[in-house]
C-alpha cells in the first residue's frame, strides 16, 4: 500500500506542477512547448496502450492523427463552425482508425507493423497528392483554434486537461475486462482462441480506441500550430512515435510522457546546437533497445524495486519489462 | 490514353520499375526468409548504395565500377550493424525491427550530413545511351538494361538457392536452424553472410535506381514502402513471389501513374489489402 500512496503522491506533484505552470513565469515559449510535450505524449499513450496491453506495435499512427488535423483543416477551410469541425475530424479519425483495424485485425507481431506502415503511408500519400482536399505539399495553413482557448495559457490547459482525461481514462481500461483480454491476447493468442475469444474483434476494439486517442492528438496539434502538411503522417513522425514509447517504457503509465518529453526537446532544443540531431535520436534510441528494454519509466521501476529489495511486486512502473518481454516471448516460442 | 503506343511505354515503364523493386525487395525477402527479419534499414542501405554509386559513377565514368562500390560499402555497413547490432537481440522479433529503425534514422541522417539534400542522379554518360526503337516506340536502353539486370540476378539467386551448397545451407536453416547448428554449421556466420547480401543488393539497387529516380533524403522511407508492400504480396521469403509481387507493383504503379495521378499511392495499397485480406501468408509465402 506504501508504494501506492507513493506513486499517487508522485504524480499529484507532477500534476499541481503542471497546474502551476503559467503561473512560474514560464514564458509562452516554456508553455507552448510544453503543450507540444503534452500533445506528442498523448498520440504516443494511444501507440503505447496497443503496444503495451495488445501487444500490437503500430508504424502508422501519425497518419490516423494527421487524419484527423485534416479533418479540422479541411472543414475550417468550407467555413464551417467549431462543432462541426470537432465532428469532421472524429469521423474522418473513426473511419480512418476503421480502415486501419480491419486491415490489421488478423496480423500480429511484425507483419501488423508491416500493415499500420503501409496503410500510414497510404495516408500520407493522399495528403500529399489529393491536393484539392489537402492542399497538397503546402498543406493547409490558418485553421484557428476557438476563441474561448485562443491565448497560449489557457489553450494549455486544455491540453493538460486531455492529457490527464487520456491517461486515465487508457489506464482504467487497461484494468478492465476488455484490458485483461488484451493482455491475454497479447501473451498467448491460440489460447484465447480456444476459450472462445474472437481475436481480430478485440484487436479491432483495441485499435478503434487507440485511434479515437491518436484523432483526439491529431485535433489537438492542428489547433495549437495553426497547420497541418503532408509530412505530419510521414514515416518519420510515426518512427518518432515508436521512439517515444520505447524510451519512455512500454505498457508503463508515465512512459509516453517522459519519452516526448526528450523527444521533443530534442527536437525543438538540441536541434539549435546540433545539426546532426535525428543522429542523436538514433543513436539514443538503439541504445535504449540494446540496453534498457523496459526503457526510462521501466528501468526506473526496476531500479526501485532493487534498492527496496523485493523484486517480487507490480507496480505500474514495472509492467514495461513484462510487456516487452512478452513480445518477444512469445515470439521465440512461434 | 489507350493506344498501343502509350500502353507499351507504360508497361515498359511498369517493367523496369518492376525490375528495379525485385532487386530491392528480393534483399529483403531473403533476409526474412532465414533471419526472420524485416530489416527496416533496407531503405537507408539503397539510399546509401545510390549515393555511393553516383560519387563514384562520376570519379570514374563506370556504371561497373560504381556497382561494385556500393555493394562493397552497404555489404560493409550491413556487416557492421549486423555484427555490432543486431547480434544481442538475435531472436527477439521486435527488438532486431525496432534496432533496424533506429539504424535507418542514423544511415540516412549521416547520408543528408555528406552528400548534402540536393536530389543526385547517375550522371548522363555511365547511362547506356541511345533508345530501343521499334516502329514509333522509342525506349532508353537503360532502363531494359535494369529489366535484363534484374532477370540474372533474380536468375542467379534461384540457381544458388537450389543448386549449391551455400543454398542448401541457407535453405536448411530456414526449415530447421537446430538441425543444421547440430550438423556442425556456424549458423551465426550464414546469418551475417545473408544479411550482407541482402544489403549489397540493395546497395546495388541503389546505383542503378540513381538512373531511373533520383536519390535524395525521403527515398529510403519510399522504397522500403515499396518493397515492403511487394513481398507483403509475394509472400515474405520467397523470391518467385518477389518477382511476381515487383512486375504487378511495377505494372499498377506505372498505369494508375499515368491515368489517376493523384490517386497513385492508393493504388498499391489496394491488392496489398486484398491479399491480407484474403491470403494474408502472401501469393507464395508459407504458413510459419
Amino acid at each position: 500500500m506504501n508504494r501506492r500512496r507513493l506513486a499517487l503522491i508522485g504524480l499529484g506533484v507532477l500534476l499541481v506542477l503542471g497546474l502551476a505552470l503559467p503561473y512560474l513565469g514560464a514564458s509562452s515559449f516554456i508553455v507552448s512547448l510544453t503543450s507540444t510535450i503534452l500533445i506528442a505524449a498523448i498520440l504516443a499513450s494511444s501507440v503505447n496502450f496497443l503496444a503495451g496491453e495488445g501487444g500490437m506495435v503500430s508504424l502508422g499512427h501519425a497518419g490516423i492523427a494527421a487524419a484527423s488535423s485534416y479533418g479540422v483543416g479541411w472543414a475550417s477551410r468550407q467555413g464551417l463552425d467549431t462543432g462541426l469541425q470537432v465532428l469532421i475530424a472524429l469521423g474522418v479519425t473513426l473511419a480512418v482508425s476503421f480502415i486501419y483495424g480491419l486491415l490489421s485485425m488478423r496480423t500480429s507481431g511484425i507483419y501488423f507493423l508491416m500493415v499500420t506502415l503501409a496503410v500510414g503511408m497510404l495516408i500520407y500519400g493522399l495528403a500529399f497528392r489529393l491536393s484539392s482536399v489537402t492542399g497538397g505539399e503546402n498543406g493547409i495553413s490558418g485553421v484557428i483554434r476557438p476563441a474561448w482557448m485562443g491565448q497560449y495559457w489557457t489553450y494549455y490547459y486544455v491540453v493538460l486537461a486531455c492529457f490527464v482525461l487520456v491517461t486515465a481514462a487508457l489506464w482504467l481500461i487497461g484494468r478492465s475486462p476488455f484490458g485483461a483480454s488484451l493482455k491475454g491476447l497479447r501473451d498467448s493468442e491460440s489460447r484465447m482462441r480456444s476459450l472462445g475469444y474472437s481475436v481480430p474483434s478485440y484487436r479491432l476494439g483495441a485499435f478503434m480506441i487507440s485511434g479515437f486517442v491518436a484523432g483526439l492528438a491529431g485535433l489537438l496539434s492542428v489547433w495549437l500550430t495553426a497547420f497541418v502538411s503532408p509530412s505530419s503522417a510521414g514515416v518519420d513522425r510515426s518512427v518518432h512515435l515508436i521512439i517515444i514509447v520505447i524510451l519512455g517504457g512500454i505498457g508503463t503509465l508515465l512512459g509516453p510522457l517522459i519519452g516526448a518529453t526528450v523527444v521533443v526537446l530534442v527536437e525543438n532544443v538540441l536541434s539549435s546546437y546540433v545539426e546532426r540531431w535525428p543522429t542523436v535520436l538514433g543513436l539514443i534510441f538503439i541504445l535504449v533497445i540494446l540496453f534498457a528494454r523496459a526503457g526510462i519509466a521501466g528501468s526506473a521501476g526496476k531500479l526501485l524495486r532493487r534498492l527496496r529489495g523485493n523484486g517480487g511486486a507490480r507496480t505500474p512502473g514495472g509492467r514495461g519489462s513484462s510487456a516487452s518481454e512478452a513480445v518477444s516471448e512469445r515470439n521465440h516460442n512461434a | 490514353m489507350f493506344e498501343p503506343l502509350f500502353l507499351a511505354q507504360q508497361a515498359l515503364n511498369g517493367l523496369s520499375f518492376g525490375a528495379l523493386l525485385f532487386l530491392l525487395a528480393s534483399g529483403l525477402t531473403l533476409v526474412f526468409g532465414l533471419m526472420r527479419i524485416v530489416n527496416m534499414a533496407h531503405g537507408a542501405f539503397y539510399m546509401l548504395g545510390g549515393y555511393v554509386g553516383v560519387v563514384v559513377a562520376t570519379l570514374t565514368g563506370n556504371l561497373l565500377l560504381a556497382g561494385i562500390a556500393a555493394a562493397a560499402v552497404v555489404g560493409f555497413t550491413a556487416f557492421v550493424v549486423e555484427l555490432g547490432l543486431l547480434r544481442f537481440v538475435r531472436g527477439q522479433e521486435l527488438p532486431e525491427v525496432l534496432l533496424t529503425i533506429g539504424v535507418s534514422f542514423v544511415i540516412a541522417d549521416l547520408c543528408l550530413a555528406i552528400f548534402g539534400g540536393d536530389p543526385q542522379n547517375l550522371p548522363a554518360d555511365v547511362r547506356i545511351p541511345g533508345a530501343l526503337v521499334i516502329g514509333e516506340l522509342t525506349y532508353p536502353w537503360y532502363r531494359i538494361f535494369v529489366i535484363g539486370v534484374a532477370a540474372v540476378i533474380g536468375i542467379a539467386l534461384i540457381l544458388v538457392q537450389s543448386r549449391t551448397r551455400v543454398g542448401a545451407i541457407v535453405r536448411a536453416g530456414v526449415d530447421d536452424r537446430e538441425i543444421i547448428t547440430a550438423m556442425g554449421v556456424n549458423i551465426r556466420w550464414v546469418f551475417t553472410g545473408m544479411f550482407v547480401v541482402g544489403a549489397a543488393l540493395a546497395g546495388i539497387a541503389g546505383t542503378i535506381g540513381a538512373g531511373m529516380q533520383s536519390i535524395l533524403p525521403g527515398v529510403q522511407n519510399e522504397v522500403l514502402l515499396y518493397a515492403l508492400v511487394v513481398i507483403i504480396i509475394g509472400g515474405l521469403g520467397s523470391i518467385p513471389g518477389a518477382a511476381v509481387g515487383s512486375i504487378l507493383i511495377g505494372l499498377i504503379d506505372a498505369f494508375a501513374k499515368a491515368w489517376i495521378p493523384e490517386l497513385a499511392y492508393f493504388t498499391i495499397f489496394l491488392p496489398m489489402a486484398l491479399v491480407l485480406v484474403f491470403r494474408p501468408t502472401g501469393l507464395f509465402g508459407r504458413v510459419a
